[in-house]
Order: structure tokens, then C-alpha cells, then sequence
């Protein structure tokens, strides 16, 4: 049984503008590393945000073990967020809170509002978050503040916050446009590692067709709010890939 | 050509104003003056320098009124940041409530704040809840509202957005977003200005004694009723001392918070 | 660096009793934070504020207000005697504003630290003497001034001078301290002398930020102005003062309302001239 199913989700906007998802369905197993590649515009960060709905979708079905996304009230789609991680593309980390705290952060789904303003994160919160950093090789960091780190290392603070969440999907959104090359593949492995060892299926959005072939095993192509392409890296060829990036070479 | 004509403007314009300057001051100067009580420019002299001493024996009796002054400083400020608080939230365009109604109400109320002076939310204090340091908190706070929830809503206005993002990915709620995102990007600029604004305070909390407000208004008020210009120049000095450990402290902090 | 999994389990069992407060920082922080409460709490008790006659407050002043200060007397404040008071204020603001910049022009170039001429001399002097004249409160200023000069707008003018030399003065000095050193350089080396330097090089650059602050020196003037004839100095703060010693709060509250619809015109002015300097830059 897919782990999320995506069926015919359409989404603007605004209620006047262009339609920017226009009908899109796929499925999502227990142990994929999607890829989500196609030109700039195409709607490949509505998409992935329509998933937990910081993007309202307009229409269609989206269900996670089942559990219909798009009809969920308020506290449930709270509950369901936390069970859904995201890394971003710049990071999206508070700058002046430390390294630690930043992971942690990603416990708020699970903690009341007044021991959210003394930072009363239980002992073992505190233990898995040191945990993940040491995971993610930045446990010497973990007192410094966000902003005094580099883009490679903030990037696996995001990683570690996400996981904090135990996470059941994880979203990454352009993990590497804000990371030069090197350090975008590291990146990538890393991310590809935790999902192996923590059993966690990722839907990506990349850029980079390269790092999306070699660390993915499946790819989706977007070319302007549609589907063009769906189905194992190994199947993608030079065709499949003119036909999706089409437009942006005009 | 143009430019003949654009200097020729600046030309008449200047002239005309130098023109209105001077007629100002012989109407209103020289004019309104008493220039017989005045005297020579010697009475003059004779006149400050009866303001050239210092009574040492005034000193000891202004410790009180100067503790007073700081903390009528203090406390308006704290006041006026409680104050500015909800003003600043619903004078931010991305964060007010109800936009027709709440943005320009508190738009307005910035404004008022600025431009009542100190003195004059002192007069209506005072009236209000009578004599004593009270009056002159409430008048500090509210001359201070209007500067600082300003700063504050611009910061609001200008948040990163990204932060807020994230933790709302995450599962938090409303509260959470604020606490999180939003409270670490406004805080830094918002206790900045509220230390600049508290420097400033220390001045006007100074003065509020001279219509009843307790500290060192007060003193200045009875040494001057006493004829007592050396104890006027004292008090003086002791107000200066208080700004100077203002300025100290405002500095220190604010490079810490940078 | 990859994700390393190991960096040893003593390392890790050590870290697992990390504290909040361990961070030296964090523990100072807390510190200053608990004692400036502590003040707080106890200048409340040393000031004997009566909690209670705050919440009295909102009450006590609505009835105030309706009682004694409503309806506000609004013919008082268009008669002529007051309407002549409110041109004397707008004079007595515009000629402090006025003298206060011209003299803070000098003082400025003189502290500022880049450009001053006698940097061991008249830089601490200057910026004595500014400090000077912005630490000492202009209504303070207006009181001195009518002790030795008698009533009249002549001690107003001066407070408000002086107050501009401080208020103009320091903002002066920080936009000369902020300019783009190339045009000087360039100035003193064809042997220019620094009154020339500073009127070529330094002039140009802050003649627009210098605008600014001047639309902003006559913002707090004017307000100022309306204030100063309480101690003595002319303009409209003496018919506040009077008429507060007299009772005559229906008129008092009319004089109020004045001062405060004025100062929002002359800062509406203010905005306008700041726009139209804006459109053309």
C-alpha cells in the first residue's frame, strides 16, 4: 500500500490566477527516493507544498496512510504536519536561536504552548536532538548560533530538525540550489542515508537532473502544472528529458 | 536658459526667505522684548553668572530625587513598551486583525503619542491622577509609545517569512509560529529601540517635576522658586550626571545586543 | 564532511547531560534580565505607585473629561489674542530651527571625527558642547533663559536654539562621518584647504540627508514651540498655562486640542516636503 497517494490535485494561487497544478496523481511507496524534476514554474514547490497544505490545493485527493489531507480541520492537520518533516531550500532555520534549539524546533507539534515559551524540551527530546546532530556530524556546533554557520552546515540542521519530528515522509524542497556543488552531493548522500536508515520515503524536488539520477530511484517530470513523466531513473532517457524541459530551452 | 532660470528661483527664494527671517525676528524679538528689564549686555553677564556656582550642600539632598528620576524613566518605559505592544501589532500591515478599522486607529494613535508633548501628557496626568511620580510615568510611557511600536511594526512588516514557514511545516500552532519565528527576527531592533527610547526618557523624566511630577523636576522647581541659582545650577549638573550614565549604559547595551 | 555516525560514546554520554545553562552567555543574560526585574519591582514600591489609582485611571479621566473638560471651548482658541499667540509659535519655532541648524553646521563639521579640522581640539569640543546642548531638556533651557532675559519670545527663541544645536547638530555630524571618503581624498590633494574640502567634498554628499534632518529639526521645534510659553516664552503655552491656573478647563481643553491638531498639520507639511524632495531626487 503507497504511503501517499496523490490523486488528480489541481492548485492556484489565487482564485483568479493561472492554474499552476493542472490534474497531477502518483503514489508514493514506503521505500522511495522520489524525485521531482522540470523547468523553473513548472510547480514543482506548489506541489510538494500542497502535501501538508502550506499551499491550499484547489482540488483533488492527497492521502497519507490513507487519511485524507485535504478535508482536515485545523488541529488535525497540526497532527498531521508533525508526522511530515521538511527541508527546505534556504533552510528556513531562526537565525538567532542556536543550533540545538533549531532542532528542537521541530518538536513544537508535540509540545504546549507554555513550556514552548521557557524552551521546555523533555530530557530525552533534548538527548535524540544531540543525537541527530551528531548524526548529521555537527555536534560540535551545537551551542552556536544558526547565522554563524555555513550554507552545507545549516542545511543538515534542517535535515536534523526534520528528523526530530519522526517523521513518516519527509519533503525536501531544492535541497541544494543554495549549495555549491561539492557540497550539494554531500548533502544529497546524507539525505539519502537517513532515509535508508531511519526507513522514511522522500519526496524531492531538484533542479540538478544529475543528483536526481544518482541518488533517486524514481522521477517524476513536471513541464507546466502537468505530468510528463513517471517511473523508475532507470527508465528516464535523453527523450524523456528534452520532452520536460522543452519550454525553458525556447 | 533653464538653468538661468532654475538659479534665479533659488535666488528669489532665498531672498525672499532671508527677507521673512528678518521681519520674524523684529516682530517677534525685538518687538515682544523687554529690552529695558534686560539692561546692558554687563546686566546680562551679572545675570548668568549668578548661575555659576555650585551649593554643595545641596547635593546630599538630591540622591533621592535622582533615584526617583531613574526610575520614573524605568518604569514609563517599561509602561510604554506593554503599550506599544498591542499598538504595533495592529499598526503592522501583514499582522493587523481587522485591516480597515485597527491599521489606522493605531496609525493614529503613533502619531498623537509623537506629537503631544511630554509636558503636555504630564498637564493631563496630573490632572487626572493628581500629584507624584505616577503622572510622570503614565507621561513617559505614553510620549514613548509612538516611537517604539513604530519600529516595532516596521520589523513585523519586515519579517523573513522562511522561518515562519518552517515552523508552521512542523506542526506548530499560531502561538508557536509567533514564539519561534517571528519574536527572534522583531526582538533584537525592538530592544535596541526601547534602550534608545529609555536614554531619551531619562531626559523628559527630568523635567516632569516642573508641573508636579516628582524627581528632580521638582527640585529644579523649588530651587528656582527659592532664588536659589547655584542650586539651580546644581540640580542641573545632577540631571547631567543621570544622562551621562543613560548614554553609558544605552551604548554598552545596544553594541551587546548587536 | 559526510554524516559521520560515531564520534565516540563518551563523547556522546557527556553531551546527553548538556544544561540550558551551561552557555556562560545565556547564564549572564538571565542574570541581567532578573536583576533589571528586580529594580523595576522595587522602584514601584519606592515610588509609592498606587496600583490601585492606575486602575482608577481609565475611570477617574473618562468622568474627568466629561464632566469638566466637555464641551472644549473652541471660540476661545479662534479668537484673535490666541490665533496671534499661534503665529508667534510658529515664528518662535522656525527662527530656533533656524538659528539652531545654522550653528550646528559648523559644530558638526567640527565633530565629526572624519573630517574635523582640530581632531585633539575641537572635536572633544564640539562634541562636548553638542552633547551639552541635547542633554539639558529645552523646557529647562526656556527657564534658564527667562530667569535672566525676562519674559517674551526672545528666552524661546534661544531654548529652541539651543535645543536645535544639540538635536540638529548630532544628526549633522553622524551623516558627515558616513560619506564616501574619495571625493575628499581627491579635493585635499590639489591642495585645497579644509573649509574648501568640507564645502566642495563633504557638502554635496549630505546635502540630501541634511534636508531630511532639517524637515525633522522643525517637526520637534514647532513642537517644542507650543510648549515653551508655559515657563514664560511666549506663543500659545502661555494661554495653557494661565487658563490651567484660572480652572478654565473648557478652555484648557480647547487650547489642547489645538496644540495637538497643529502639530499633526505641521507634520502633515513635513511629510509632503519630505515626498516632494523624495520625486526630486
Amino acid at each position: 500500500m503507497p504511503i501517499l497517494e496523490v490523486k488528480d490535485l489541481r492548485a492556484r494561487y489565487s482564485a483568479r490566477g493561472p492554474e499552476i497544478l493542472k490534474g497531477i496523481s502518483f503514489d508514493v511507496e514506503a521505500e522511495d527516493f522520489l524525485a521531482i524534476i522540470g523547468p523553473s514554474g513548472a510547480g514543482k514547490s506548489t506541489l510538494i507544498r500542497c502535501i501538508n497544505r502550506l499551499v491550499e490545493p484547489k482540488s483533488g485527493e492527497i492521502r497519507l496512510y490513507g487519511a485524507e489531507v485535504t478535508k482536515m480541520a485545523a488541529p488535525e492537520l497540526r497532527r498531521l504536519r508533525r508526522n511530515i518533516g521538511m527541508i527546505f531550500q534556504e533552510f528556513n532555520l531562526v537565525n538567532r536561536m542556536s543550533v540545538l534549539d533549531n532542532v528542537l524546533s521541530g518538536r513544537l507539534g508535540y509540545v504546549g504552548n507554555l513550556r514552548s515559551i521557557f524552551r521546555m524540551f523533555s530530557r530525552s527530546d533534548i538527548a535524540r536532538g544531540l543525537e541527530l546532530l551528531d548524526r548529521v556530524g555537527l555536534s560540535d556546533q551545537v551551542d552556536k548560533r544558526a547565522d554563524q554557520l555555513s550554507g552545507g552546515q545549516r542545511q543538515r540542521v534542517g535535515i536534523a530538525r526534520a528528523l526530530m519530528q519522526d517523521p513518516k515522509l519527509l519533503l525536501v524542497d531544492e535541497p541544494t540550489s543554495s549549495l555549491d556543488p561539492k557540497i550539494s552531493r554531500e548533502v544529497m548522500a546524507l539525505i539519502r542515508e537517513i532515509a535508508d536508515e531511519f526507513k522514511v520515503p522522500v519526496l524531492c524536488n531538484i533542479h540538478d537532473v544529475q543528483l536526481a539520477m544518482e541518488f533517486c530511484n524514481k522521477i517524476i517530470g513536471l513541464q507546466d502544472g502537468i505530468k510528463m513523466f513517471d517511473g523508475p531513473t532507470e527508465t528516464m532517457d535523453r527523450r524523456n528529458l528534452d520532452q520536460i524541459y522543452a519550454m525553458e530551452v525556447l | 536658459m533653464r538653468r538661468r532660470r532654475r538659479r534665479a528661483i533659488r535666488f528669489a527664494a532665498t531672498l525672499g526667505l532671508a527677507v521673512l527671517v528678518l521681519w520674524s525676528i523684529e516682530a517677534t524679538i525685538v518687538a515682544d522684548t523687554d529690552w529695558q528689564r534686560i539692561g546692558s549686555p554687563a546686566a546680562v553677564l551679572k545675570s548668568v553668572s549668578r548661575f555659576l556656582t555650585i551649593d554643595f550642600g545641596l547635593i546630599p539632598q538630591l540622591l533621592v530625587p535622582m533615584l526617583e528620576t531613574f526610575m520614573m524613566a524605568c518604569l514609563g518605559t517599561l509602561l510604554g513598551v506593554f503599550i506599544s505592544l498591542p499598538v504595533a501589532w495592529f499598526g503592522a500591515l501583514n499582522a493587523t486583525p481587522f485591516k480597515p478599522l485597527t491599521y489606522p486607529l493605531a496609525r493614529f494613535m503613533m502619531t498623537l503619542s509623537r506629537s503631544i508633548h511630554e509636558i503636555v501628557w504630564a498637564l493631563i496626568f496630573v490632572a487626572a491622577v493628581g500629584l507624584g511620580a505616577l503622572p510622570g510615568i503614565l507621561a513617559i510611557a505614553m510620549r514613548s509609545v509612538g516611537f517604539i511600536s513604530k519600529i516595532i511594526a516596521e520589523a513585523i512588516e519586515d519579517v523573513d517569512p522562511k522561518p515562519v514557514e518552517a515552523i508552521r511545516a512542523v506542526g506548530g500552532n499560531g502561538f508557536q509560529v509567533l514564539l519561534y519565528a517571528i519574536v527572534p527576527q522583531v526582538l533584537p531592533v525592538a530592544l535596541g529601540t526601547v534602550i534608545f527610547e529609555w536614554d531619551i526618557n531619562i531626559r523628559r523624566s527630568a523635567i516632569m517635576g516642573l508641573v508636579g511630577a516628582g524627581g528632580l523636576g521638582l527640585t529644579f522647581f523649588r530651587q528656582m522658586a527659592m532664588y536659589n541659582y547655584g542650586g539651580v545650577t546644581t540640580v542641573i549638573l545632577a540631571i547631567l550626571c543621570l544622562i551621562i550614565l543613560g548614554e553609558v549604559v544605552s551604548t554598552a547595551a545596544r553594541k551587546a545586543l548587536i | 564532511m559526510t554524516a559521520l555516525g560515531d564520534s565516540g560514546m563518551a563523547a556522546r554520554v557527556a553531551r546527553r547531560r548538556w544544561r540550558r545553562w551551561r552557555d556562560p552567555g545565556a547564564l549572564m543574560r538571565g542574570g541581567i534580565l532578573l536583576a533589571v526585574l528586580v529594580f523595576l519591582g522595587y522602584s514601584v514600591h519606592f515610588l509609592d505607585v498606587d496600583l490601585a489609582r492606575l486602575l482608577d485611571l481609565f475611570g477617574r479621566t473618562g468622568r474627568l473629561l466629561a464632566e469638566r473638560y466637555f464641551p472644549a471651548d473652541l471660540e476661545y482658541v479662534l479668537a484673535k489674542g490666541y490665533i496671534a499667540s499661534v503665529l508667534e509659535t510658529v515664528q518662535m519655532a522656525y527662527l530656533g530651527a533656524l538659528f539652531g541648524m545654522l550653528l550646528a553646521v559648523p559644530l558638526a563639521w567640527f565633530a565629526a571625527f572624519n573630517m574635523t579640522p582640530g581632531p585633539r581640539s575641537l572635536y572633544p569640543a564640539a562634541r562636548l558642547a553638542i552633547m551639552g546642548c541635547r542633554s539639558v531638556h529645552e523646557m529647562i533651557w526656556t527657564i534658564l533663559f527667562v530667569t535672566i532675559l525676562g519674559f517674551g519670545m526672545l528666552p524661546g527663541v534661544l531654548a529652541l536654539t539651543m535645543f536645535c544645536i544639540g538635536f540638529a547638530g548630532k544628526l549633522f555630524a553622524e551623516e558627515i562621518e558616513a560619506i564616501d571618503r574619495g571625493p575628499v581624498e581627491a579635493l585635499r590633494a590639489t591642495g585645497a584647504n579644509e573649509l574648501q574640502v568640507m564645502i566642495y567634498a563633504v557638502l554635496p554628499q549630505v546635502r540630501v540627508a541634511w534636508t531630511g534632518i532639517a524637515i525633522y529639526t522643525w517637526d520637534v521645534a514647532f513642537r517644542a514651540a507650543t510648549v515653551v510659553g508655559f515657563f514664560g516664552a511666549g506663543g500659545m503655552g502661555w494661554y495653557l498655562k494661565r487658563n490651567i491656573q484660572q480652572l478654565e478647563n473648557q478652555r484648557v481643553a480647547a487650547i489642547l486640542i489645538s496644540i495637538v491638531a497643529l502639530v499633526i498639520v505641521s507634520e502633515a507639511v513635513s511629510a509632503w516636503a519630505r515626498a516632494v524632495m523624495a520625486k526630486a531626487k
